[in-house]
């Protein structure tokens, strides 16, 4: 367990030791200060609320959890994302706190800037200040936007200059001691003509450990540029996952963003990507895997703002146990975004008759000249299947195994980074039980 | 009334003369059975959603739109203590 700030809980005494310890600009601290307020004003979202009204949180108790202002020594877990993948660098937090950030020399030469947050901000401060003042995620939309708006720490920074191609993918991984406590925002630019790959992962200490991680993703993908995202939420069965993640993408470029999600006691995702300039595209892929009691609860939304783009979301999601998934997908189409070109779907395999899915796919379109289409699915293991497997020589279990690969296979067919697939395929197959 | 017991929300109702202790969730859409009615003659809750009526002492679904059953909790009365002991199915 981490040592934390005295008093316990998320008070104004914790918020000014926590500001009292940061070496950061004003501006900074005035952004801060704003969100804090906001958090203190605002209520935990209720399910009477209608984004909440199938993820119940009543036994969320934030006062439970603070901060930590110290590091943990601890055993780093092991970097799913990265193995076998000649990185350009890497970066890694415990707790929110930052243990390291190595970049190559060669990409430093270059202009990337790569890190923590806390490291970034005290040596480009001035770099990152319009884009963090951009706000891609509302500080003030709820509790947990506020919350981390106030007080993130860690997290990964990348920024890549103009026409500057990484080749070599980069790798961040925020690990959590049992109970602790996760505040990390993640933020990647990508100006004009750049291009890079970056793998996140997220793990605590063990696999029944608890915690809190209340986090912000934000992707700026400017014109011409291209980025491959990779977020890995693998914490232990006990922690409280909030996130709110935005991506905004620009004329003609692109973003390929994969969310791996096996963790988490319950998760509550926003993940929303907005097409901003013309022929924009972004496909967005999804891999969930759910077992015990788990509750993963994801709200994606393809905002087209400009004509011409694409994109595509593909989600898939296997179940197990009295575990439950809820998806509310929405493509939302401006009047002026001509030309549009947007598809959504989920796929939901019921490895048990007591585990539930929720598929909620939505449109919202204002323009007349569009091309929008949806789809959901769920169905059990074929027992055809699972027996003419079985008369090959497979055991019941390699079997459902097989099938469940089987049925991942057209979201792993979009992942053209191998070890993202191989980590997945990896961590799914170890899940699946006989039926 | 939301009780909370080792991590599990139930809702606890008083009804003609009896102790009933019911999952605090309705099978059909997820909803708070605590804040529905509880109706003291024909034994059940409703959900405040859509209506889907529980039977308080099984927690039987009786009415559409649920069709599978709450989870029911035994209760025994203990002088002024009200014990409940969790179902774990």
């Amino acid at each position: 367990m981490s040592s934390t700030l005295a008093p316990a809980g998320f008070s104004q005494e914790t918020f000014d030791a926590f500001l009292a310890a940061r070496d950061e600009p004003g501006w900074l601290n005035d952004l801060r200060a704003s969100a804090w307020a906001r958090f203190n004003e605002l209520s935990l979202p209720t399910n009477k609320d209608e984004e909440w009204m199938r993820t119940d949180i009543r036994l969320f108790k934030l006062g439970r959890y603070s901060p930590a202002s110290e590091l943990s020594e601890i055993e780093s877990p092991r970097a799913l994302l990265a193995e076998g993948v000649d990185l350009g660098g890497s970066c890694s937090s415990v707790d929110g706190l930052s243990v390291e950030s190595e970049l190559s020399a060669e990409l430093a030469d270059r202009g990337i800037v790569f890190g923590s947050f806390d490291k970034v901000i005290s040596e480009h401060g001035d770099l990152l200040r319009p884009y963090i003042e951009r706000k891609l995620v509302d500080p003030h939309y709820d509790k947990f936007s506020a919350l981390n708006a106030a007080m993130f720490s860690g997290g990964t920074v990348l920024y890549v200059p103009k026409k500057t191609r990484v080749e070599q993918p980069l790798h961040s991984l925020s690990t959590m001691t049992d109970g602790g406590v996760d505040l990390t925002k993640t933020l990647v630019i990508l100006e004009e003509g750049a291009e890079a790959t970056l793998l996140s992962e997220t793990a605590s200490t063990s696999t029944e450990a608890g915690g809190l991680h209340c986090g912000s993703i934000e992707l700026i993908v400017e014109k011409d540029a291209r980025l491959r995202y990779v977020n890995l939420q693998n914490w232990g069965s006990g922690v409280w996952h909030f996130a709110h993640q935005m991506g905004h993408v620009a004329q003609s470029a692109g973003l390929q963003w994969t969310i791996g999600a096996l963790g988490s006691r319950l998760a509550k995702v926003n993940q929303h990507v907005a097409l901003t300039g013309k022929d924009a595209e972004a496909q967005v892929n999804g891999v969930m895997f759910t077992q015990g009691k788990q509750h993963l609860c994801y709200n994606t939304h393809q905002h087209h703002q400009a004509e011409f783009c694409t994109s595509d979301l593909l989600y898939k999601a296997a179940l197990q146990d009295v575990s439950r998934t809820v998806w509310r997908g929405m493509i939302k189409v401006d009047e002026g975004a001509q030309r549009t070109n947007a598809y959504q779907r989920n796929d939901n395999l019921m490895l048990a008759t007591t585990a539930r899915a929720d598929s909620i796919p939505g449109l919202e379109i204002e323009a007349d000249d569009v091309r929008c289409t949806h789809g959901s699915t769920s169905g059990r293991v074929d027992d055809q299947q699972l027996f003419y497997a079985m008369t090959r020589g497979y055991t019941r279990q390699e079997a459902v195994r097989m099938i469940v690969t089987g049925f991942f296979q057209q979201v792993f067919d979009r992942i053209t980074i191998e070890s993202v697939r191989e980590a997945l395929g990896e961590a799914i197959g170890q899940r699946v039980r006989d039926l | 009334m939301l009780i909370e017991v080792e991590d599990r929300l139930l809702v606890l109702i008083h009804a003609a003369g009896h102790f009933y202790a019911l999952d605090d969730v309705c099978t059909h859409d997820g909803g708070p059975l605590s804040d529905g009615p509880v109706d003291g003659q024909d034994g059940t809750i409703a959900c405040p959603r859509h209506g889907a009526k529980f039977d308080v002492s099984s927690g039987a679904a009786k009415t559409m739109p649920a069709t599978k059953p709450t989870v029911a909790h035994e209760v025994k009365v203990d002088g002024d203590q009200v014990l409940v002991r969790l179902n774990e199915e």
